[in-house]
């Protein structure tokens, strides 16, 4: 089920929504009720994965309490070995024996496995509680509001990656609580901007761009048809933070606000400016869990605590690469971005200050280079992409190419998706209320052609 | 972002939130009686306004309006490789009234589909012409499709049909229907004839199919399912006269004799021929045969799309088929 299908905007959502209402007045039934919707929404796509869901929710939150009551860090480092021994086997065991039978010149083992879908968001949601109960931050918590917190319905499948701590306390809250009008159109509000950056403005640029990597796969793109290639950037933005954007508003009608995750990241005008505006959950998850403990781990002596620093940031990042999915051109493009930004620290360090406008030009046209890599899915088509950047688009491919110039100015110009809806919702403004309500039918109007897009992030 | 509220605010938000809803109800309400007023692909259904003809270019939906006019009584089915056959022709050399229905890239599935949806608007239809290509000797009781079709147009459910409607191209269809009801636009050949011919020069390469010796105890054995669903159509419409056609194609990509693919199309022409057998003014025409007409390059725009030389004489066979029955000739 996603979040641009009928069966989720007209059955799911509304039914759920009905159900929940009567669950509201009776605070023991809150959490359970959201679990077993979270539950029903994840087995959409494979019945046979919450046996895996429900295994980890359980495996995981007993290893917390065998730590709680005997103090013993094992239970954790177990758990969390265990927790990246199951998203490895899914996600990279192929990958490792692609590489391995390449080294040894021989086929090895191949799984005919599929990734289960959310599995790296819920490995590191439990990471986060595990690694924070570990350090003495996280207390300790229910089943079931343990089990909310890694299915929660609006988050599960690919964020945003809420932190326990953002999260955990308003689970059990009464939704329909004084004021609850305000939260819902809020979040209906969410729902229906997130749905035009999908719709309106991530899935035609699909349309667009979809076959010109193909052509790239098997030749040289000519014509200039390689300068909208570089129009995914628009199009992973825009279909991420859409995707966010409905999760939060989603989030919202059932009380429960989840972190914002994008923050106009095409405006910055500094690469460690835009990781910051990003997928900023991820980007915390592993700023926090994988770069500062690098960081800060004592190897060598102190006068290479610069160069630990660097390696930690380009290791950060090609992990982050790989975590988009088991290819070297992922790992490629986090180590590209991992080496901009440690030029970007050692600039800001010791170089001039660079004008804003041309610091943002240096960051977007990186971003839009370097999103080839992270789009073509192999260096031979990035490259066909990349020689075919010497030619000019004609008139008439510039013409076809509108919607990329429209995403590339909503990009651009303006504000983060969450302050266009603090506008929107400032006051109680009907005639805002009768133009989103006209707009959410134009959407499942156009949804109703049935050929929409599935949200990029689902495949990470 | 802060979304405390006061409880006057509260019931504005309230206020809000109706709104919101009752314009996504209102529109959702307009666009479904304008859907229901217009009947965006003249399926019948609805279209309570009666705007007459044909307002859609592709055959696909274009065929929902064709197949169910009263004003055709006979009709030509397949894909592309019946399309040249001109309806105008047809009608001239039998009395009755023909209509295009083949529609390019459909495979048994959709034919049957369209055949069903014809004889349901036609009490009595004169005649079906059926092109089986090759592609109904299929072997696969799935029936595959290799394009997208709108199988929800021909169903028997309004519902089904209504649940399509509230769409960006169902809209798109009714903008163009609306176009043609205040004369914005021209219709569409209501008897669906289209040259191919207008399309290209034709070159192409003749590509001769692999030599492989014919096992006959496993052609013995083919099932053709395509044809066995046939068979159970034309069963239910006893009176109506039947010309099965296999359409030619150039000769030298013939499958050789001996060869397994020339058994397989053997067997797969009998099974046809043997549908209609016996069956008053019904014939089986086999085209895709070695001949003066298929030898010569010129008659041909590709290996299996024909020029209208071939159409025309096959339209004559036709016929004389549905004059004659099977004691007229079965090739050209």
């Amino acid at each position: 089920m996603l979040f641009n299908d009928y069966a989720f905007l007209l059955v799911f959502l509304p039914a759920s929504l009905v159900i929940y209402r009567f669950a509201d007045p009776h605070p023991q039934w809150r959490i359970g009720v959201l679990v077993i919707l979270s539950f029903v929404f994840y087995s959409y796509w494979n019945p046979l994965f919450i046996i895996l869901l429900a295994l980890s929710i359980t495996v995981n939150w007993l290893a917390a309490r065998g730590y709680l009551a005997t103090k013993r860090g094992g239970f954790i480092t177990g758990s969390i070995v265990a927790n990246l021994a199951v998203l490895g086997f899914f996600k990279y065991a192929n990958f490792v024996s692609d590489n391995l039978a390449y080294l040894f010149e021989r086929p090895l083992w191949h799984f005919n496995i599929a990734l289960p879908l959310g599995i790296s968001f819920f490995t590191f949601h439990h990471i986060m509680y595990l690694v924070d109960l570990r350090r003495g931050k996280a207390p300790d918590y229910s089943l079931g509001r343990y089990a909310l917190y890694i299915s929660f319905f609006p988050q599960s499948i690919a964020g945003p990656l809420a932190r326990w701590s953002e999260v955990m306390h308003q689970f059990g809250r009464q939704a329909y609580a004084p004021g609850w009008q305000r939260q819902f159109a809020v979040g209906v509000t969410f729902i229906v901007i997130g749905l035009i950056e999908k719709t309106w403005l991530a899935d035609p640029l699909g349309r667009l761009l979809d076959p010109i990597y193909a052509q790239a796969i098997h030749g040289p793109v000519t014509n200039g048809n390689s300068w909208p290639a570089l129009g995914f950037a628009f199009q992973v933005l825009f279909d991420f933070a859409g995707y966010c954007d409905v999760a939060i508003g989603v989030g919202l009608l059932f009380g429960v606000q989840l972190p914002y995750n994008f923050n106009a990241p095409l405006r910055s005008t500094n690469l460690q400016d835009f990781w910051q505006r990003w997928h900023i959950t991820l980007m915390t998850f592993l700023r926090d869990y994988v770069f500062i403990p690098l960081s800060n781990v004592k190897i060598g002596r102190k006068r290479y605590r610069l160069v630990q620093h660097f390696s930690a940031m380009l290791l950060t990042m090609a992990l982050c690469g790989l975590w988009h999915g088991a290819s070297w051109t992922f790992v490629l493009w986090g180590a590209l971005h991992g080496c901009a930004l440690v030029i970007v620290s050692l600039w800001r360090r010791y170089g001039p200050r660079l004008p804003a406008l041309l610091g943002w030009a240096l960051t977007a046209i990186f971003v839009l280079l370097t999103c080839v890599i992270f789009r073509a899915g192999s260096m031979e088509a990035a490259m066909n992409i990349y020689r075919g950047l010497v030619e000019l688009p004609d008139l008439e491919r510039t013409l076809r190419s509108v919607p990329i110039i429209i995403a590339a100015l909503c990009a651009f110009l303006l504000p983060a998706s969450q302050d266009i809806v603090a506008g929107l919702t400032e006051r109680p403004k009907t005639a805002i209320a009768a133009v989103l309500g006209l707009a959410a039918v134009a959407i499942l109007v156009e949804l109703g052609d049935r050929d929409a897009y599935e949200f990029v992030y689902f495949q990470f | 972002m802060n979304l405390s509220t006061s409880s006057s605010d509260s019931q504005a938000w309230g206020r809000w939130l109706a709104t919101f809803l009752c314009m996504a109800a209102l529109g959702a309400c307009m666009i479904f009686a304008l859907v229901i007023l217009v009947d965006p692909y003249d399926s019948g259904r609805f279209g309570f306004i009666g705007i007459k003809g044909i307002s859609d270019e592709s055959p696909r939906t274009a065929n929902a309006s064709r197949g169910r006019d009263p004003q055709f009584s006979a009709a030509v089915f397949g894909n592309s490789t019946g399309q040249l056959l001109k309806p105008t022709e047809l009608s001239q050399a039998t009395g009755l009234r023909f209509v295009q229905l083949t529609i390019p890239g459909t495979g048994p599935r959709e034919q049957i589909v369209l055949l069903r949806w014809f004889v349901r608007h036609h009490a009595r239809a004169d005649a079906l012409v059926i092109v089986t290509d090759p592609v109904w000797c299929i072997d696969d009781p799935a029936l595959p499709i290799f394009n997208p079709f709108p199988f929800w147009l021909y169903s028997d459910s309004p519902i089904e049909y209504l649940g399509q409607l509230f769409s960006s191209r169902a809209l798109g269809r009714l903008v163009r229907r609306v176009e043609l009801g205040l004369g914005l636009r021209t219709p569409s050949a209501p008897d669906g004839y289209w040259n191919y011919e207008l399309l290209g020069h034709g070159e192409f390469r003749p590509a001769p199919p692999p030599n492989e010796p014919a096992d006959t105890a496993a052609v013995a054995e083919t099932q053709f399912p395509a044809i066995e669903q046939l068979a159970g159509f034309i069963a239910n419409v006893p009176n109506v006269p039947v010309v099965l056609v296999m359409p030619p194609m150039i000769a030298s990509d013939l499958p050789r004799p001996g060869s397994s693919g020339a058994a397989r199309l053997a067997a797969c022409k009998g099974a046809l021929a043997r549908l209609v057998a016996g069956r008053p003014h019904s014939n089986f025409l086999d085209f895709r045969v070695d001949d003066p007409l298929t030898r010569d390059r010129k008659n041909f725009l590709d290996p299996v799309h024909y020029r209208a030389p071939v159409a025309r004489r096959m339209e004559q066979r036709i016929a004389e088929s549905l004059r004659v029955g099977n004691a007229g000739p079965t090739t050209f």
